[in-house]
């Protein structure tokens, strides 16, 4: 996030986009109802009618993968009326005039046509979040999760830089970063293109200041991503894989696909707290500690240290997760693992990372500090581009709408886009064990349109057969207005019947390399009483 | 601070107390702890905080583990209430239970619009004063009916279903609870079914609420249910002249209309 969370209480307008936030980000939505009884203006464009939607001053169901076009279409506006921060754009940013011609010919008409929203409501959208003091932009994983997600984001920033809603308190684009410590993990470099603090692992400089602190030579190369590394397993170049704290036999699209390459790789080694259904499938299982059984530190999703103390002492043969790792390294010979604690694990990481090097346990035992935070005087930066962007001028990219990878068609005539529950989290794992979240729901289900439900003869409860060019699960079926015709939306928590056998993994963004979670064409049949 | 830790260390060095639950000062932050007579040397870390844990509903997890034992524990006036009607409903024998009293500040029972800062027996702090202030009950009462309906409508729409206010409630100690049963609540909806699942919870607080407010404070959807517990707890004082948390041997009329049964007051009859 560019902003911290608490700042999201103070905004005058909240833009919430591909965030289901009172399901997955619960304490985060609990700040956006404060602000909204201090009057906010909270506006969600979202394909369904969730919590957040229903408490929303706006709510508006975009067609799936259109997002490029409502943003273009919302910049195309503010030009048009003048509500730019034209100052703020002649001092802070490069390349306007590109953005400029790129949005003139989202006209309002043709951005209904592409996205489905009324022109009326996209003009009131653009002038709400234009003209407000301080406009906060909230987004997840429906934005980032598309072949263009990487576009997606750029164009929010696009948005934010053209209004000038960045850079100061409440104003920003903030995405959601999951769990309590995904930030955290990307800070550390769990990504195959940077060291800890997001420093370029093809930066000779950097590198060989990690060659030295480690003792020893590291490639120059960037690695593959997660879903590389499945595709990499198939043919061939991949051998060994070691998995922690993932179930990509769930999480991961196309889980046929998932699956055959985690019983072709040579070695599997799975580290986690429960027996994923991953893990069912190595060679060797590391149990990990949960987080009440150790000691260190998480970066929440604003960038904020948090630190962590044990609880209880780790249960059975579990061990924290950076001991286990240690204890590999020294196994395989390697130097530099000798930590006494995680304390010292920080020492170093704070020593090599400029973002962090002004934090140590002592500090954020006592203070609130949310990184870039570079000396011990600095008190850390609980916004960010204050004054100036990273690169110096906020760039502006032009960006041109592209339809999702698949589209659907005959054969597969309905959308799916997948999600989550408010009861379950990611691929259950640490929810399907807990009886009371397993009593609310523990079953998967498809929404349904009430009318493609008629079309189908199908009522909330039945069951229906649901495939993609990749797999085939069968669901109950919900049906609910909450979401538009055509479109069919199931969440992704329940392993036997895995909305992952449908998705897509043959479609990524061309940078980020994430996949097309969020839109994929299946088919729906109805399975009679007999059958089922 | 002295007095009150010698006092709980008499309690447990004379074997009156097998445990004492108090706040223990743990890396800058208080949290619950058992203090036991092979531990005396951590009741120097045991600290007393301007801020509340639901110990009672501490209390009946240790009282479950260790039936036969004398506890003793640290309460405000609010728990000291909650103690009043756990008894009431045999949750703890009383004769098992050693309370060591905190009167709270000036401040804090401001704080809390708390109307009895202070449990029947103080070990640490100064009595103050009582507040009195309906004033957010008043708020809801100056609204319109249908404008009532509306707001409380829409307070019970933030709901994510979290069951905090449940959890953290001093009275809610039974085995099965009515939140979570299917039949009248519908499972695995966010906002739960509005407005029955307060309702039903509303309903189970009447003679029972001691008006500590941690529900209010742990909702993280900022539903200000104190004060619909408030009202609920204002009617069973005006319909039924029963006030909970303030005497041991008054019995709940929701509770024990039995076979002596109670005189339905008229003023039901006027409403």
């Amino acid at each position: 996030m560019t902003n911290s969370v608490p700042e999201l209480e103070d905004a005058d307008c909240i833009l919430i986009t591909g965030s289901n936030t009172t399901s997955s980000h619960p304490l985060i939505a609990s700040r956006i109802m404060k602000a909204k009884e201090k009057g906010a203006k909270v506006i969600v464009i979202d394909p369904r009618r969730t919590h957040i939607a229903s408490l929303a001053d706006i709510h508006v169901k975009q067609n799936l993968g259109s997002d490029v076009a409502w943003i273009n279409g919302l910049m195309h506006i503010i030009l048009k009326e003048g509500w730019q921060n034209q100052s703020f754009i002649d001092e802070r940013t490069e390349g306007f005039e590109e953005v400029k011609k790129a949005v003139e010919g989202y006209t309002p008409e043709k951005v209904e046509e592409i996205t489905g929203i009324p022109k009326e409501t996209l003009r009131e959208i653009a002038e709400i979040y234009a003209k407000s003091g301080a406009s906060s932009i909230v987004y997840c994983m429906g934005i980032t999760q598309h072949i263009t997600g990487t576009d997606n984001v750029k164009s929010l920033a696009n948005l934010a830089m053209l209004t000038g809603q960045i850079g100061r308190p409440s104003t920003g684009v903030n995405p959601l970063r999951g769990q309590n410590n995904v930030q955290g993990s990307t800070d550390m470099a769990a990504i195959p293109n940077k060291y800890p603090g997001y420093q370029d692992v093809t930066n000779e400089e950097i590198r060989k200041k990690f060659e030295k602190a480690w003792g020893g030579p590291l490639s120059p190369n960037v690695g593959l991503t997660v879903v590389e590394m499945i595709n990499a397993i198939e043919e061939g170049k991949l051998k060994g894989l070691y998995i922690l704290g993932e179930n990509p036999l769930v999480s991961d699209p196309d889980s046929t696909h998932v699956e055959k390459a985690l019983e072709d790789v040579e070695f599997l080694v799975v580290q986690d707290i429960f027996l994923t259904e991953t893990a069912k499938k190595a060679d060797v299982v590391l149990p990990g500690a949960s987080f009440a059984e150790k000691d260190g530190t998480y970066t929440g999703t604003d960038r904020r240290f948090q630190k962590i103390r044990k609880a209880i002492e780790p249960l059975g043969e579990a061990k924290p997760d950076w001991e286990i790792l240690c204890m590999v390294g020294k196994a395989m010979g390697s130097k530099g693992f000798d930590f006494p604690s995680p304390k010292e694990v920080f020492d170093e990481l704070a020593e090599l990372t400029p973002i962090y090097h002004g934090a140590d346990y002592d500090r954020i035992e006592k203070e609130v500090i949310h990184w870039p935070c570079k000396d011990k005087d600095d008190p850390g930066s609980p916004y960010l581009h204050k004054d100036g962007f990273a690169r110096g001028k906020g760039l502006f990219t032009p960006i041109e709408f592209k339809p999702p990878a698949e589209l659907p068609d005959e054969e597969y005539p309905f959308q799916l886009t997948t999600g989550r529950l408010p009861f379950h989290y990611h691929t259950g794992t640490m929810t399907r064990v807990s009886p009371s979240l397993t009593h609310e729901v523990n079953e998967a289900y498809i929404e349904l349109h009430p009318e493609d439900a008629k079309a189908l003869d199908v009522k909330s409860g039945g069951r229906v057969r649901v495939s993609s060019r990749r797999g085939s699960i069968e669901v109950r079926v919900l049906v609910t207005t909450g979401i538009n015709k055509g479109v069919a939306f199931i969440p992704f928590h329940f392993a036997e019947a895995a909305a992952n056998r449908l998705t897509n993994a043959a479609a990524l963004d061309p940078i980020a390399k994430i996949p097309e979670y969020k839109v994929c064409a299946i088919k729906i049949e109805k399975i009679d009483g007999r059958e089922a | 601070m002295d007095k009150l830790k010698n006092h709980v260390k008499e309690l447990l060095e004379s074997g009156e107390i097998a445990g004492f639950l108090g706040l223990i000062d743990d890396g800058g932050h208080p949290v619950p702890y058992l203090f036991t007579k092979e531990h005396l040397d951590r009741l120097d870390a045991m600290v007393v905080p301007d801020f509340r844990y639901p110990m009672t509903d501490i209390l009946l997890r240790i009282v479950r583990k260790y039936p036969e034992e004398t506890i003793g524990v640290m309460v405000r006036g609010c728990d000291d209430r909650a103690l009043v009607e756990l008894a009431k409903n045999q949750r703890i024998f009383p004769e098992l239970v050693r309370p060591v009293g905190i009167a709270c500040t000036k401040e804090m029972a401001e704080a809390c619009r708390c109307s009895q800062p202070y449990p029947r027996e103080i070990h640490y702090g100064e009595k103050v004063e009582g507040v009195n202030d309906r004033s957010d009950l008043a708020a809801v009462e100056s609204k319109p009916l249908d404008e009532r309906l509306d707001y409380w409508m829409g307070q019970f729409s933030k709901c994510i279903k979290c069951y905090g206010c449940r959890n953290i409630c001093s009275m809610c100690f039974c085995d099965q609870c009515t939140l979570e049963d299917e039949t009248l609540i519908m499972t695995g909806q966010s906002p739960p079914e509005i407005p029955i699942f307060h309702l039903i919870r509303a309903f189970h607080m009447a003679g029972r609420c001691i008006d500590c407010g941690l529900c209010e404070e742990a909702c993280p959807a900022h539903i200000p249910l104190r004060s619909l517990y408030r009202k609920v707890r204002e009617d069973m004082a005006d319909y039924f002249g029963y006030v909970t948390g303030m005497d041991e041997s008054e019995k709940d009329p929701l509770e024990f209309l039995g076979s002596e049964g109670y005189e339905v007051p008229s003023k039901i009859d006027e409403t």
